[in-house]
């Protein structure tokens, strides 16, 4: 089998499980600070994570923890960290949305939506000043792009020739609603084609093809300093059904923050037999028997480091 | 010289000596260089001076984000009100800063032009400086004269940490003050004290230094010598010197020239009438008319004949 290949499988059924144990502390009400798990966001929390050379920086947004771990690599100093114990990745004292870990690239993160784009703005240009060759790579969502700090921090970037990649993560949903709930579609290519921005969408979860394209259209943004727009389709596992008056029979609804009452240890990792579902991806590359070894051997891993 | 003049004199020499800096803002290159607040600027290696887009909101994160970087930035803003904009990155981005590693990591100044000089209508008229500091506890300056410009320009425009520093349109094209003396500052710049009488003690807050040194002047001829204090940051900070001399002259008058509700002036005047017992203290506040939002002189006039004869 292709070491690379594995070592990605690893990575991704391990950011899998770290969620899916940290749902489970969660369900027990262990944390007093909110925390939004991202199950079904792990290919391109990886594909990032595998990119990442020294002098980049990494801006993220309220849901980050797939980041952060896949940054860190590690279970404990976060789940500390969401318990606000001094033994915390940042000594408990960012908590969940803002969590940063300077070491490892998260220079910033925010819980205000559409507030870290032109934060990333100002490290890309920090990034210009101190000729690093590092890349600034800001994320966002769906829900983020209707801020007009979007717009703003495109035409930043473009004008003052700065590398950077945005990325849009779209899992269709803010807070409650979905996107035909709430407004008229964006094209995010025709957007990013108006300020001759490069732009590239990234679908079904392939973590080894997304590596391969983000490394390029690293190079790219680099090479030209200019800034990439990437718009990344994600499913969010967890989904709940919301009873009201207006909806008898139930809506459903990708929940925003909050244990997932759906997911379980207990269960199978593999959420959704598609390609939605990052594990489901993997089977193209390693195969099943090999997959589920890699989880148990993982699982036993985590619980072992929370001991 | 007018204010103006020697500010931008100020400005053109701090900005000189430091490496790496990034100057920015709308226009602040070109046309009247914000009416000549940046006018004739020149930065060292390295640094760059960025004639930026109108996105005031996205130029504050901006700044934050050099911050993070490790490169010291100042961005000049054309209005006070567009800082309203930005009021996202002054409390939830700059509470991520100061909680971290990054708190004096570089410098990041943000410098606006508060609009005070009226007739520009119901809008364009915010003089509130002291409402963006309390919001998230910022500390912020005013600039009023020749002493505090010197002191702050020179010791905090480029510093590590963060601060707003501002200064009156009102006073733009107006001599500079040049008081005699400067008795007093404290060490964070914040309170400055010029005249040290002992018959009444003036507390000046936002831009109303002018109306106190008049008034202090008026006194003079009239044989009632004055302490003159200005509060040139609007958060509450070390009043010490202000109360030592209250409770030396019994009297107090305190001017501010802010539009707010909320006053800066109120926390000084809680903790003087709870700590020291007065003879007389006089409070002048704006008076909000009916003709409040149309297009007016907007100035702050005060009766010192009155209050020569209330001290009398």
């Amino acid at each position: 089998m292709n070491k690379d290949y594995e070592k990605i499988a690893y990575e991704i059924i391990k950011l899998r499980l770290s969620q899916i144990i940290i749902n489970e502390e969660y369900k027990l009400g262990k944390f007093k600070v909110p925390i939004h798990l991202a199950l079904g966001h792990e290919s391109i929390a990886v594909a990032i994570n595998n990119i990442m050379q020294k002098n980049d920086k990494l801006i993220l947004s309220h849901r980050n923890m797939e980041y952060n771990l896949a940054r860190l690599g590690a279970l404990k100093p976060i789940l500390d960290e969401y318990l606000l114990k001094s033994t915390g990745l940042m000594q408990g004292k960012f908590g969940s949305m803002n969590l940063i870990n300077p070491n490892c690239g998260v220079v910033y993160t925010s819980s205000i939506l559409g507030n870290n784009f032109s934060v990333g703005a100002g490290i890309a240009m920090a990034q210009k000043i101190s000729q690093n060759e590092g890349l600034t790579i800001i994320l966002g969502g769906d829900g983020a792009i209707e801020e007009g700090s979007f717009h703003e921090v495109l035409l930043m970037l473009k004008s003052l020739e700065l590398s950077a990649f945005v990325i849009i993560e779209n899992n269709n949903f803010s807070l409650g609603t979905k996107i035909n709930e709430r407004r008229c579609p964006i094209n995010l290519e025709k957007f990013s084609e108006s300020y001759a921005i490069k732009f590239m969408r990234l679908s079904n979860n392939d973590p080894i093809e997304y590596i391969k394209k983000l490394n390029e259209l690293r190079e790219y943004s680099i090479k030209n300093k200019t800034p990439v727009c990437i718009e990344v389709m994600v499913t969010t596992f967890g989904d709940w059904v919301m009873n009201t008056s207006e909806q008898p029979n139930g809506k459903i609804i990708t929940y925003h923050s909050g244990p997932t009452p759906s997911i379980s240890l207990d269960n199978n990792i593999l959420l959704k037999d598609t390609l939605e579902d990052p594990i489901f991806v993997l089977r193209k590359y390693v195969d099943k028997k090999t997959l589920k070894e890699m989880s148990k051997t993982i699982e036993v891993k985590l619980l072992n480091e929370l001991k | 010289m007018k204010y103006i003049e020697y500010i931008n004199k100020l400005i053109q020499e701090e900005v000189l000596k430091q490496k790496n800096l990034i100057v920015y803002g709308q226009n602040i290159a070109a046309g009247s260089c914000l009416g000549g607040l940046t006018k004739n600027l020149q930065v060292k290696e390295n640094g760059k001076i960025i004639n930026s887009t109108n996105s005031e909101n996205s130029l504050c994160g901006f700044g934050f984000g050099m911050m993070i970087g490790g490169i010291p930035s100042i961005f000049f803003m054309k209005q006070l009100d567009f800082l309203l904009l930005g009021i996202d990155h002054l409390t939830n981005t700059y509470n991520i800063i100061r909680n971290s590693e990054y708190a004096t990591k570089s410098s990041f100044t943000i410098m606006p032009i508060t609009v005070d000089k009226g007739y520009e209508g119901p809008q364009s008229s915010l003089n509130n400086f002291g409402d963006f500091c309390s919001i998230s506890r910022t500390t912020g300056y005013t600039i009023t004269n020749k002493m505090d410009a010197e002191k702050i320009i020179q010791n905090k425009l480029v510093s590590p940490g963060f601060r707003i520093i501002t200064v009156s349109q009102r006073l733009f094209k107006e001599e500079l003050i040049e008081p005699d003396n400067l008795l007093y500052t404290n060490n964070d710049l914040t309170v400055f004290q010029y005249d040290d009488g002992e018959m009444v003690t003036i507390v000046c807050f936002n831009f109303s230094f002018p109306q106190g040194y008049g008034l202090s002047k008026d006194l003079k001829k009239n044989k009632i010598h004055s302490s003159l204090f200005n509060v040139n940051s609007p958060v509450e900070t070390n009043w010490s010197k202000i109360i030592e001399s209250v409770l030396k002259t019994k009297k107090l008058i305190v001017i501010d020239d802010s539009k707010s509700k909320n006053l800066a002036c109120d926390s000084l005047i809680s903790k003087i009438t709870n700590q020291c017992k007065l003879n007389k203290i006089i409070i002048l506040k704006r008076e909000i008319s009916a003709e409040w939002l149309n297009p007016n002189s907007d100035e702050m006039i005060i009766d010192y004949k009155k209050i020569i004869s209330q001290l009398s």
